[in-house]
Formats: structure tokens, sequence, C-alpha cells
């Protein structure tokens, strides 16, 4: 039995601890596992990549996985920019996703149907029982339900020793994501196609870093002034803040807390007893704003609430 | 053969990164004395300790100094005093610590050290090569170079036994790749009772000098009249730790069932071309070879598991017999002749050697490069003791 897993999801979502947790669980199931996370920026909403190989033979090598069998995601966001690792996955694979969606929505993300998909709702589990957007303990859930293995039982006690805390609340939560995970099977057997791999450089740099020989890399590495502007860090976020006008009464107490100046005031038409007339608004600026909160939490009126994103 | 694989000592299998497998294996030594500095890769294994101490699961000192500099001094006060000490860095921490290391030689003090590997800095990468273990190769320390997660475990408690015999007294130092070990998450098999460790590496306390009922100054000045004399007899002493570094890893067999000599070699019997490394990506080389012997090229492997004290008779007998030898190595010999590890292996054998470098910055490395390198060496596209890279985008 060998079985390549890739792990994708972002700093803060759990993922090496996911890794960790099935391989401590395999293990105990009596299975040779070797978790190898790929370690990045250390950056919470980072993205974040690790390899997980499950084997009944000793493996010791820490070979990079570039055909998997499985692909998990923990962020469904993920899913478009790291098509590289759901197009790697071999035909009649799996593909698992923590989504609030639609399992079909999901399914169409994934863009295959030639692999299996299963697909849960591991922030909305992880929110219920844990009170926190981590969506690993569902995903051991989900990967106990798909593959057999490793038991409940085993995952229970990798909970005990990967994380020490909240171990009931995080196996209530493994144990819904089991039984609620939704499936959509393989279609056809995958006719002609053109094999991809996953490429062996580190898939989070961004750039075309793989072009550049050492001969034409700035010297000592330099770095040269650039802009933060060109990262789009909204796309960390769980849940958005959308805002009701009729209830905002323009305190800016939001734009003043806001910790990523991702609230902008804008000036908009309106009609005001028949005549035309501008006012200014509460906007967010989605491409930056995480998805925090704050905005919420400070504002007097209720006029702001979070909705979920993925 | 089933009857030789039964161990003596009773054990568990469990699940555990390299740096908690270091950290647990330090306490099951026992350790009395344990100063570290956090620095990724190695925190988790400091950070570990320090539970084991607060949790009182272990009866130790835990010196939470504000630097590698006095990590490494405080475990040489505490060692000097007849303490079993532990310490572990990475990196730039080895790097701050490196005024003390040829102190803890000099005083012939058994410091056990974990050093989870990592390349030095500029640019910043706190991802794992070899560079900050091959910068102390010449001050008198016994280096181990360890392949996976088991290894590390087992060789730490191998390192307290012969860094702590009378014959030998001298720090040890257990290097784990970073990231490749050090995070990764592999099954091994620890001892049931933490007792047969200490049975096993007893804390004789044959080393210690400051004894208020025997004064004595340690470490005063060794005039050009003496200081030659001193330091032969910790170079000797290095030189002669082959013997007990061995006859420690065939006990340490015989009682827990894992021994590792000074390394191994993989599909070598008939090889035309053998392929030597060390540390995590042995596997990884394995597998190129197995890759190889498919296409009908007889590769071999090797892999060398103590760089100091230098197994002079492994290397000849492991690589003596191949028509070709290449070593990759994992830090770069700014400068020199070949990598590290290459120019040692080519005086031993005096013979030119193939030599490439690869992982540097943790590069990552697969069996397919691996497998291409030994093409190249095979085809004569490359040349004995001329430096090629796997992995160096434009490089030779």
């Amino acid at each position: 039995m060998r079985l390549e897993t890739v792990w994708v999801g972002r700093g803060g979502q759990g993922v090496v601890t996911a890794v960790y947790l099935i391989a401590h669980a395999s293990i105990r199931d009596g299975l040779y596992a070797l978790a190898n996370p790929e370690f990045g920026a250390e950056r919470r909403g980072a993205p974040v990549k690790a390899f997980l190989t499950l084997t009944d033979y000793l493996e010791d090598s820490p070979e990079p996985i570039k055909t998997p069998d499985v692909a998990i995601f923990l962020d469904d966001k993920l899913l478009e920019p790291m098509k590289i690792i759901t197009d790697a996955v071999k035909p009649g694979g799996y593909v698992l996703v923590s989504s609030g969606k639609e399992p079909e929505k999901v399914a169409e993300l994934v863009g295959r149907d030639d692999v299996n998909i299963a697909v849960v709702d591991g922030i909305g589990i992880a929110l219920k029982h844990v009170k926190l957007a981590v969506p690993n303990a569902p995903l051991a859930g989900v990967f106990s339900r798909v593959f057999g293995f490793p038991s409940l039982e085993s995952i229970r006690d990798a909970l005990e020793a990967q994380l020490g805390k909240a171990v009931e609340a995080n196996f209530a939560a493994a144990k819904e994501a089991y039984e609620s995970v939704v499936v959509i099977k393989a279609k056809g057997a995958g006719g002609a196609r053109e094999a991809v791999e996953i490429p062996t450089t580190s898939a989070f740099l961004t750039g075309p870093y793989e072009l550049v020989p050492w001969q034409k890399v700035n010297k000592a590495g330099v770095v040269y002034p650039g802009s933060s502007l060109r990262y789009k860090t909204g796309s960390w976020r769980t849940e958005k803040p959308i805002i009701d006008h009729s209830k905002c009464i323009m305190c800016r107490k939001c734009w003043l807390f806001c910790p990523d100046d991702a609230v902008l005031e804008v000036w908009r038409d309106v009609e005001k007893g028949g005549k035309a007339v501008r006012v200014k608004e509460i906007e967010f600026n989605y491409d930056y704003c995480k998805g925090c909160g704050i905005c919420a939490d400070v504002c007097p009126t209720g006029a702001i609430t979070m909705v979920r994103e993925i | 053969m089933t009857a030789e694989l039964q161990t003596a000592v009773k054990q568990r299998r469990i699940a555990l990164t390299g740096n908690h497998a270091v950290a647990l294996a330090a306490k099951m030594a026992k350790v009395e004395v344990v100063a570290a500095y956090p620095i990724t890769p190695q925190t988790p294994a400091v950070e570990r300790l320090a539970e084991f101490v607060n949790n009182g699961e272990l009866d130790a000192e835990f010196i939470p100094v504000e630097g590698e500099h006095s990590a490494l001094s405080a475990v040489v006060g505490a060692s000097a005093a007849g303490a079993r000490v532990f310490t572990a860095t990475s990196s730039q921490g080895l790097g701050f610590m490196y005024e003390i290391l040829p102190i803890a030689v000099g005083l012939r003090l058994p410091i056990v050290m974990g050093v989870a590997t990592r390349a030095y800095s500029a640019p910043i990468n706190v991802w794992g090569d070899h560079s900050d273990i091959m910068s102390m190769r010449e001050l008198g320390w016994i280096i181990y170079l360890v392949s996976n997660v088991q290894e590390a475990f087992d060789t730490v408690i191998q390192a307290y036994r012969v860094a702590e015999d009378p014959a030998v007294h001298l720090p040890a130092a257990v290097a784990y790749d970073g990231f490749w070990i050090s995070h990764t998450l592999q099954p091994l098999e620890v001892p049931e009772d933490e007792e047969a460790v200490l049975k096993y590496a007893p804390i004789t306390r044959s080393w210690r000098q400051l004894d208020v009922d025997r004064p004595a100054s340690v470490g005063a000045v060794g005039t050009p009249e003496w200081y030659f004399e001193i330091r032969w007899q910790a170079y000797k002493a290095l030189e002669d730790s082959v013997k007990v570094v061995e006859a420690a890893d065939r006990e340490y067999g015989k009682l827990f069932g894992r021994s590792y000599g000074f390394g191994s070699t993989y599909r070598a019997e008939d090889a035309d071309l053998i392929i030597l490394t060390y540390g995590s990506i042995y596997g990884v080389v394995k597998k190129a070879v197995d890759a190889l012997r498919e296409r009908g090229v007889r590769a071999g492997a090797a892999k060398l598991r103590v760089l100091r004290p230098w197994p002079r008779d492994f290397i000849r007998r492991a690589l003596g017999g191949a028509g070709k030898v290449l070593v990759i190595d994992r830090a770069l010999n700014h400068g020199g002749v070949a990598g590290p590890v290459a120019t040692e292996v080519a005086a031993t054998l005096a013979e030119p050697v193939y030599t490439a470098y690869a992982t540097i910055g943790m590069r990552t490395i697969d069996s397919r490069g691996v497998a291409r390198a030994a093409e190249r060496v095979l085809s004569g596209e490359v040349r004995a003791m001329e430096p090629f890279t796997i992995g160096l985008r434009g490089g030779p």
C-alpha cells in the first residue's frame, strides 16, 4: 500500500497539524508515515503545502510528491491559484475540499471529472465545535471516512498527542465531518490526459524565478523597492464584512480601527427627496481586507456584519 | 534470524518529529542541565525539553540563556562540575557558539549537542542544508550525521555513551536535517522502560573536573611549552574514539535492535558507480539507484553517518571496489578543491572522485535529479574533482 497525499491551506488553518494528525493516527494503526511539511513564509494567511506519504512498509525518502493520489484543500479559494496540484492528481484519485459551497460548485472549481471529489464544510463544523475557523480536525475525519483509515479512535489519540488541548471539541468536529462528507464519484477512466506534475521547487514563490539562472540573480540577493500593493491579501479571508448603509451613522470607527486600511469612504450619487445628491458612504476594499471582523465589533449601530466566504 | 531480531529491551512504537525525538532521547538519558536558545529549525526540541522540566517529567536545570554563546558556556560549566548536559542549535546559533566550541574540546567535556542543520545567512535562509555542521569539522567534536527520526533518537543516546567514555571525554554533535528530519514526523521505536537507557549509558561523572573536595583550576593558560601536548591528547582521543563509537553502536544494537555503523551501503557490491551522501537524502539516492538499476546501470549508494572521527576504514571498505565514486555534498566548500566530504573521500581513497553540490539552502532534490547526475558522471560529461551541481539554475 502506498498513498501519496498533498495538503494545501494557509498559515493559521492548521495544515501542518493536519498532516501530523493523520500521520500519527496512521502510525498508531500500524502503518508507516512520512509527514513532511513545506515551511515557507511563516505568516498567517500565506499558502502552506505539506506532503504526507502513507505506506505499509518503511519509507524514509523525503522526496517531494509530484503526482499525488490525493490532494486536500483546507481553503477552496486556493483551488484556482493552486490548480497545478489538482491537475497533478492521478486519474481515479481524490480531491478533498473544505468548503461551505455546494459540492457541485466545488467540483466545478476542481474542474475534473476523472477524480473523486469529497466536500465538507470544514470551517462551519470547526466554528461550531472548536469556535475557530481551523478545518484540520474535520478534514482528518473526512480522510478517515474516504480511505477507511486511520480509525477515529486513533485520530482521537493523535489529537491528544498533537494538540494536547480542546481534544473533545476537535474530535467532535472530526466525527461530524466523518458523517457529513459528500463524495462525488469519478466519471470515466480519465481518457487521454496530459500528465501534469507538481513542480519540485516551492510552489509559493512569486515571479518567474525558475527562469533566472544564478548568473542573473541580484548580487548578494539585494532586494530593491517594490510594493505590497501587489499582494492581494484579501484572498486570505474566511469571512467578509458587509454594510447596511441605512444603519450607518458615518462615525468612521470602522475606518479608525481597521488594521489594513481596507475601510474606504466613497462618494456616491443618490436620490434624496427627488433631488440628486452626492453623499459619503463606507465601503470595503476587498482586495486587502483580511476579514478580521474588528469593524463589525466596533460598529456602534450593528451596520456591519461578517458573512462566510469559503 | 528471528531470534537475533528480538531485542533485549522491550520497546514501543510511537510517532514523533525529529526535534521531539531528540528531546525525548535527551530526557531518557536523564540529562541534568539543559541550556539552549531557540532558533529555527531547532526550536521545538528545546521547547519540548522545557516542557519536560516544567511538568516534572525530567529532573533537570533548564537555563533560559540570552543567546547561544551563553548556552554553550553554561553547559561547559555544568559539565565541568560533572553534570550530564544537553544543548541544541542551528546555523547562526552555532556560529554564535563558535568561540566556545573548541573550549569544550580542550576542557574534555562530554557535552552532547543536537544540531538541526540549517544554511548560513546571508541571505537569511531558515531551511536545512549542512553549512553549519560542516563549519565545525576541525574543532575536535565527535560529529554524527543522521538520516531519519529513529536514527536521530538512537544516536543522541549513543552519543552520551561515547562522549562520556573515559578514553574519549569529548563533546559530540548529532546533526539532523533541518525540516527534512527536524519537522518530519515518522514512526520510531523507543524503550518502554527508560531505565534501559541509563543502563546502557550510566552517568559515571568520570569527566568531572570541578569538585570542592579536590579544588582545581580548569582552562588556565597553556603556554607554548604545554599547549601542543595538551591539545594532542584531545586530537588522539578523537582519533582513537573510532573504536568506542563502533563498540557503543554494536552494544546499542544488541540491546535495542538497531545499529548503524559508520555508515551503510545499498546495492553497492558490484557497482560501477557508488553515490555517497549523508542525512535525510540517502533515501532519495537509494531510489535513484533503483531507477538506474532498472535501466541496467550498475549503481550503488552509500551513506556517511560519522563525520568525526573520520571513518577511513569504512570509507575504504565501502567505496574501494567501485569503479567510480560520486559524492553529493550539502554544504559549499567555498574556495576549496571539492565538496567537504568529497575532499576527504578522495584523500582517503587516494583517488579522484566526482563531486556534486545539492540541497543548498534546502533546494529540493529528487531521485530523477540524482539519477541524471549519475548519468553525467558515467557519460564523461563531468570530470572528477571538478564540482558540479544538482538543482542549481544555470549551474555546472
